[in-house]
């Protein structure tokens, strides 16, 4: 069982999730005070004997600016991006010119020899 | 509505008391925070958390959202959307993904080969020109009633 970029690895063949050291330990630690303090956060206003209407989170207002409002912002041009906007935005415009224009004059070129057949039409 | 302009998303941290100051934002550790690499493509300090779907979460635990097993205030992945449990699902599979990959592709490549070789040597059972009756259709075709039609014999003895 190969690490790959689609599928994580199962929790017996993952190194992290053994081996435990005391760093590991400590950070995890950490890690439950930080969600600790936000639980108990939410409960407090979960519980509210008056409790707001929404109970909003920043969390998710935090990702909702990050990928609308922060994006112009923070945009840069670089070869990357402008290579990427080109091939993007520009490349199939011009894929499909060229696919048109061939068919077209393909087309034109069978009715000048003649031997063009006109598709049969209802209307 | 109602955050302040320092609680939201800013520009790439160049500094170590940004990145502090970011990691607090976010809830999450200094070490933890790892912002995506400015390259330009609008991410910001937005943290690059890992690829992981949401199939994989403990389904035991009490989230606070138990059908999106998310905690209240947890930073949220940039594809959130896409790592909901209705979508994309990174979990282990049974199978390793590379002997998936290869007995797709073999089955895929013999299937292909063999239609591709049925349309360039086509084998079928021996066939002939079909056969009318009545003078081979000579009515039906618009021949003159009132003149013999010709003889067709599809059979030889």
């Amino acid at each position: 069982y190969r690490p790959n970029r689609y599928v994580s690895l199962p929790a017996e063949l993952d190194p992290e999730t053994y081996d435990s050291s005391p760093e590991k330990r400590r950070a995890e630690a950490e890690r439950l005070a930080i969600r600790a303090r936000l639980k108990r956060q939410y409960q407090l206003q979960l519980n509210n004997p008056n409790p707001p209407a929404v109970i909003e989170d920043p969390a998710l207002l935090r990702w909702a600016y990050a990928r609308t409002q922060n994006v112009y912002p923070t945009f840069r041009p670089t070869p990357k991006t402008s290579f990427l906007g080109a091939l993007f935005a520009i490349g199939p415009i011009l894929f499909w010119i060229a696919v048109f224009k061939t068919d077209r004059d393909r087309k034109e070129k069978l009715i000048q020899e003649g031997k063009y057949k006109r598709p049969f039409s209802v209307f | 509505s109602g955050m302040s302009k320092d609680l939201m998303p800013g520009p790439y941290p160049r500094t170590a008391e940004e990145r502090a100051a970011a990691a607090k934002k976010y809830n999450m550790r200094v070490e933890d925070y790892e912002p995506y690499p400015d390259d330009g493509f609008g991410y910001g300090d937005y943290p690059k958390l890992p690829d992981k779907s949401f199939h994989e979460r403990d389904p035991w635990y009490q989230w606070d959202q138990p059908d999106m097993r998310h905690n209240w205030g947890e930073p949220m992945h940039w594809d959130f959307d896409m790592y909901i449990r209705n979508r994309v699902d990174t979990s282990p599979t049974p199978v390793p993904w590379h002997t998936m990959r290869k007995h797709f592709l073999v089955f895929l490549s013999t299937m292909l080969i063999m239609f591709g070789l049925g349309e360039i040597y086509p084998s079928y059972r021996p066939v002939g020109p079909k056969q009318y009756p009545f003078n081979d259709l000579y009515l039906e075709k618009g021949g003159d009633p009132n003149k013999e039609p010709p003889v067709v014999t599809h059979y030889e003895i």
